[in-house]
């Protein structure tokens, strides 16, 4: 060692190694010192010769080493922030423009797809008599509706209390909705909710959001399945969850106004979602408790759905009514084994899930 | 003549000049000394949405190749994090992509289109699976030095991608039992083609065939064809007894449903342990098989791996990790490794002052393995 040069003898070769190249590493009884000038030699020492050797002098080495780690976190950092800020203002606000610029004819084939998938799950009610009634009525609501979507509502068997509308315009109800539907003013109101859904193109832009934030945090995290990275998914799941809420009013706002539009009722909304927000029954706790998972905040919806609710028509008469309620089978007829496998949820993961492309629960 | 065949020569004899070494493996490797590290790289990966992952694997790496020594010297890895990032970047872009817009864009085509291309993508990403496999043990290879001769990894990765769908294939049609076979063959494309500087490691079937695999399979298919039907048995008695199916048939309050859930995850978490031991006698003599199918030079290997330590070690850092919520993985991987150094012991005699330095190896790493959450280490 000679001030900051360090001369190696190795047989009849001599290496001159300058002391700001390199750098070492202590295991146990070894130091092993690199040259950043010939990356491939090392030099092994037992510790106790190294350190009289290089003393503190490679101190301020591994003090900079620090610090670069410091400025890697740190741009590493932002660049999460800048990801959630991503997900959790520019994809939301990109989402309604892009769903408004989405050509007509492309939602429409992406409803086609959709619905060919769901209707393997779900199969569509069997009385015509009744599915015609419900088909009329969407379209009544429609009428008043600005969407250039073919609106068509069917009666379809699903064990869930819920509504849905898929890109294009179609709109399911669910049988056990139907039956859980007290009066034709509140059926019209989940339809008039529905069709705003359609009208405002909400389907849409979530399918768009769920795309974007799904492949932003797919590409942040890749494929792992570490605890901090599925602790990222739920968080994006969780914000995605919070822009449904506001949807969710629209929706209600304008189904109620379309109701109004066509002087029908939309007294009906309110009961239905108290109803469902907790004074169930217990046989009808489980399906209020699914619901309430989309759904979580009926209560405040009922309280605004009433406070703009105004008295009008009837959306049916008596003999509709009775054909509507017809629509679907009777569930206590149904084979036990199809009951139980309901209950168990089995053969019901929707594949639409995992595509990520998800349709608007009511 | 090719490259490989003149080391082939050369291993097998030809006079040549070079001191013999045996081979002993030691290791200073200390567990507890990772935890400090398990706590950095766990909350550097929380505020980082996960991005520090590929540094944070990298010092994981750094410390554990360390640790190792052969004949008293340290192994090292030389990779660097931004390496493992910039693969993971290429895979994204390469891969990530264009699945996703396959993906989305199927939506809007008819609905026979969604199993028109969904097949084949499942099939190539059988297929992609064992090549991001390989090319990652290529880059780990690569980032592996010893004297400071660094390792490589040859081989084509892609043909390794089709004999891990091949085999997946004959595993599934001969329910399981082509897998031990398959295990050792793709252990074989993969040691058979590692080099030490310009000097080729070698696979021996017949020797990794000394090591029976079979039996412990067996212990392993017959006892879960076993225990899943005293499981049926039991789950049946108990439905019976404790009038579970009358409830369902009626409506059954919610209570009972998220129960049931609830008890089913803490039966198989209390399975597991019993799951993994019937197993472990097949996985320990997979490793040994394996360990003593390699060679280099006169050297061949031994890993004294045996059931029930092998059974211990993994349920105990399967409840680590659980009840840290993966943090504790570096104090996982320095123990795993601790545990496999320790045993592992060679005979014979390696000429290593002979070996020549090789090239630089791939410029980055792993993205596939990442993309796929894959990992040897």
């Amino acid at each position: 060692m000679d001030g900051d040069v360090l001369h190696i003898q190795v047989g009849d070769e001599a290496f001159i190694w300058r002391l700001p190249d390199l750098s070492v590493e202590v295991e146990a009884d070894q130091a092993r010192v690199s040259n950043r000038r010939d990356p491939d030699a090392r030099l092994v020492l037992p510790v106790g010769e190294w350190a009289p050797l290089a003393g503190d002098r490679l101190t301020e080495k591994v003090r900079s080493r620090r610090q670069r780690e410091w400025w890697l976190v740190g741009g590493l950092t932002a660049a999460a922030a800048g990801v959630v800020l991503f997900v959790t203002v520019g994809v939301p606000a990109l989402s309604g423009p892009v769903a408004r610029a989405t050509p007509i004819s492309m939602e429409e084939r992406m409803g086609d797809s959709i619905n060919g998938q769901l209707s393997q799950l779900f199969p569509t009610c069997k009385e015509a008599a009744g599915q015609r009634v419900l088909a009329q009525l969407g379209d009544r609501i429609a009428a008043e509706a600005d969407t250039p979507f073919d609106i068509r509502v069917r009666a379809v068997d699903a064990p869930m209390v819920n509504a849905l509308a898929m890109p294009g315009g179609r709109i399911l109800i669910t049988d056990d909705l139907i039956r859980q539907a007290e009066t034709p003013d509140e059926l019209s109101a989940v339809i008039a909710h529905e069709v705003s859904h359609v009208e405002k193109r909400h389907v849409m832009q979530a399918v768009w959001r769920n795309f974007g934030i799904g492949m932003l945090l797919d590409l942040v995290v890749g494929g792992g399945s570490g605890a901090g990275q599925q602790a990222v998914i739920l968080a994006g799941q969780a914000s995605e969850l919070s822009y449904s809420r506001s949807a969710e009013a629209e929706a209600d706002a304008r189904g109620q106004a379309l109701l109004h539009a066509d002087g029908l009722s939309s007294e009906g909304m309110a009961p239905f979602f108290e109803r469902l927000a907790g004074k169930g029954g217990s046989s009808e706790l489980d399906q209020a408790a699914e619901f309430m998972a989309t759904h979580p905040d009926s209560i405040w919806r009922a309280r605004a759905a009433r406070a703009a609710a105004r008295p009008g028509r009837s959306a049916l008469s008596p003999e509709e009514w009775r054909l509507v309620k017809a629509t679907c089978a009777v569930e206590e007829s149904e084979n036990p084994v199809d009951r139980l496998k309901r209950r168990l949820r089995l053969g019901d993961d929707a594949p639409v899930a995992d595509q990520r492309i998800e349709v608007r629960p009511h | 003549m090719g490259d490989n065949d003149l080391t082939d020569i050369i291993a097998e004899g030809a006079p040549e000049e070079g001191t013999p070494e045996t081979l002993t493996f030691t290791t200073t490797l200390e567990p507890g000394r990772f935890l400090g590290l398990s706590l950095k790289n766990g909350l550097l990966n929380l505020i980082t949405l996960t991005l520090y992952r590929f540094w944070g694997k990298t010092e994981v790496r750094q410390r554990v190749w360390k640790g190792v020594r052969l004949n008293d010297e340290a192994f090292e890895y030389t990779g660097r994090g931004v390496e493992l990032f910039i693969g993971f970047i290429l895979a994204l872009v390469v891969l990530g992509l264009p699945f996703l817009a396959i993906v989305f864009a199927v939506q809007f085509l008819g609905q026979w289109v969604v199993f028109a291309a969904y097949i084949p993508m499942y099939v190539f990403f059988g297929w992609l699976w064992g090549f991001g496999t390989y090319t990652a043990f290529r880059y780990m290879a690569s980032r592996t030095t010893w004297r400071g001769v660094r390792f490589q990894l040859k081989g084509s990765a892609a043909n390794y991608g089709l004999y891990f769908i091949f085999a997946g294939f004959l595993s599934g049609i001969t329910m399981g039992w082509f897998w031990p076979t398959a295990e050792r063959a793709l252990a074989e494309k993969i040691w058979d083609e590692v080099r030490f500087g310009d000097r080729r490691l070698r696979f021996r079937m017949g020797r990794a065939q000394n090591e029976g695999v079979y039996g412990p399979f067996a212990i392993g298919w017959v006892g879960s064809l076993v225990g899943y039907f005293v499981l049926i048995f039991v789950f049946i008695a108990v439905a019976m007894t404790s009038g579970m199916f009358e409830q369902t048939g009626s409506g059954a309050p919610p209570e009972t449903g998220v129960a049931f859930v609830l008890m089913t995850y803490a039966a198989m978490l209390l399975l597991a342990p019993f799951a993994l031991l019937l197993w472990s006698p097949y996985h320990a003599a997979m490793m040994r098989s394996v360990a003593a199918g390699v060679s280099v030079d006169g050297a061949t290997f031994r890993l004294n791996v045996k059931a029930l330590p092998l059974w211990w070690l993994t349920v105990t850092n399967l409840f680590m990790l659980l009840i840290t919520l993966g943090f504790l993985m570096p104090w996982v991987q320095a123990r795993t490794a601790r545990f496999l150094v320790s045993r592992l012991t060679s005979e014979g005699t390696a000429r290593l002052d002979l070996v020549q330095q090789t090239g630089r190896g791939p410029g980055s790493g792993e993205g596939l393995a990442d993309a796929f959450g894959f990992s040897a280490i």
